[in-house]
């Protein structure tokens, strides 16, 4: 993580105030569209302000804001600094960066396309989304990936460049895409160093960060 | 003004003309439906301002701009054909996001389609309906978004009578949906239109330097309307529906909007001058 800014606290979802822990739900069981139940992460990066976000750099292309664009479908108290982002946004960044490499040309990650919270109006069910590891990604260079042989041309450079990661059949009906290619890691979570997940921490509040 | 619809091939005119100074109602075919064409843009309006004056969200949320709806038949999706909308601007944000106002004045002032149909998305057809209910606004019958394909195969469109656009350009007036700040607002994008129309063109030319118009067209292969608030020097305003259907040629519909304009116009300056008096 680089920028102008510092390098940003990590905070324990579960000792932020109500409000933050009812509509992020950190570490609770979430069901997927297709039955299969995943704990919700737990660790955030805590972004004070939009200029943070737009100066933190998390690979060398991608910057922290491009994975935070979301609209009025988010609850209100998440659209507005400080807000949260999943420590695995660090890993997905990771990951596109060698997609980036691969292909040559910038990757446009859409609107509410990157992390959405699991109070977010488009998480009916737990998607990778809903653990900062999944982008819908709507442009590459010049070309929007609206057709099935775009979504699918750059979906096999995905799958060749990145190993486990999954992208989404082209298609119309729930479960597929046709104006995105949507790329995903899976349900993973990163905790940080020196943090226990065994409960919340005994020490009191933001005992859990540390400089990521 | 009931002759100037004999002009037309095929087709019809429906005026509504209500004037605030003297409290009249001139109307032809008044409670005849139309095809609304862009006209119906003009509710989509007045419920978003309703839904913000509600507290679901201000106009300054952003909302994702996705070239991405569903029919309202079958739910299949289909999207806005930019070469055939008539802005770009909101075409150039696909991806990324704008706020609601924005929106707003692209689907009014550019008549953008796509825009519509991402606040339509928001607000919802019905909940569109359920808000020109509450307030009383009937003759409007908002169904679909726009470039359902899907839907007009199947003879569903929206629907204007101009008695109907007349009670809602007046729930706009009267601050019927929205706070008299908001109404306000709303006022100043219908009257940011980029489109001419014919209102305007039918007012003489001396009143068309001095008159304000608030208004919105329509235009499809087989309407041309306009329909608007009409803010003249000295007076209260006069509200107007002009809508033309006709297979014939498009400049046949706005040379009869426009007559029905200048008609319209004579009613009103003449029933002005009784008033007071």
């Amino acid at each position: 993580m680089s920028g102008s800014n510092p390098p940003l606290p990590i905070v324990d979802a579960c000792e932020l105030d109500a409000r933050y822990r009812q509509l992020l739900r950190p570490g609770e069981l979430m069901p997927t569209r297709t039955g299969e139940v995943h704990r919700l992460p737990r660790f955030f990066y805590e972004v004070p302000s939009t200029a943070h976000a737009v100066n933190t750099q998390l690979t060398p292309h991608f910057g922290l804001w491009e994975f935070m664009e979301v609209d009025l479908h988010e609850p209100e108290p998440l659209r507005t600094y400080p807000r949260y982002v999943p420590c695995a946004v660090a890993a997905l960044a990771a990951a596109l960066e060698v997609l980036r490499v691969e292909i040559g040309t910038p990757i446009r990650i859409a609107a509410n396309g990157g992390y959405r919270s699991p109070a977010h109006t488009a998480s009916t069910s737990g998607s990778p989304h809903c653990w900062g590891t999944a982008a819908n990604i709507y442009r590459i260079g010049s070309e929007y990936l609206d057709s099935e042989e775009r979504i699918g041309r750059y979906s096999d450079v995905a799958s060749r460049v990145l190993a486990g990661c999954w992208t989404r059949p082209y298609g119309h009906a729930v479960g597929f895409a046709d104006d995105h290619l949507h790329i995903d890691l899976g349900y993973a979570t990163v905790v940080p160093r020196q943090v226990s997940e065994d409960g919340p921490s005994e020490a009191g509040p933001h005992t859990a960060r540390e400089h990521g | 003004m009931h002759s100037l619809g004999a002009t037309l091939t095929n087709g019809a005119l429906g005026v509504s003309v209500y004037d605030y100074l003297s409290g009249r109602h001139w109307r032809v075919n008044g409670d005849r439906w139309f095809h609304a064409a862009s006209v119906m843009k003009i509710a989509v309006l007045a419920a978003l301002f309703a839904a913000v004056e509600r507290g679901r969200f201000t106009l300054d949320c952003r909302l994702h701009v996705r070239n991405r709806f569903l029919s309202m038949v079958d739910g299949a999706p289909f999207r806005v054909d930019a070469g055939r909308d008539g802005d770009a601007d909101v075409h150039a944000a696909i991806g990324r996001t704008m706020r609601v106002r924005e929106l707003a004045t692209q689907m009014i002032v550019r008549s953008s389609n796509l825009a519509t149909n991402l606040l339509l998305d928001l607000l919802t057809p019905s909940g569109v309906m359920d808000t020109l209910a509450r307030v009383g606004v009937d003759g409007i019958d908002v169904c679909r978004g726009v470039e359902d394909d899907r839907a007009f195969e199947q003879g569903i469109s929206n629907r204007v009578t101009p008695d109907g656009v007349v009670a809602l350009l007046r729930a706009i007036v009267d601050g019927r949906f929205a706070s008299t700040s908001a109404s306000a607002e709303m006022i100043d994008i219908l009257h940011d239109q980029q489109l001419t129309g014919t209102i305007e063109p039918g007012l003489p030319e001396n009143v068309r330097t001095v008159a304000r118009v608030a208004h919105k067209t329509g235009e499809i292969s087989t309407v041309s309307h306009d329909a608007g608030i009409v803010f003249l020097p000295g007076r209260p305003p006069y509200v107007i529906a002009v809508l033309v259907e006709s297979g014939g040629d498009a400049r046949d519909r706005l040379d009869a909007g426009i007559a029905a304009s200048s008609a319209a116009y004579a009613c009103v300056s003449a029933a002005g001058e009784g008033v007071g008096r």
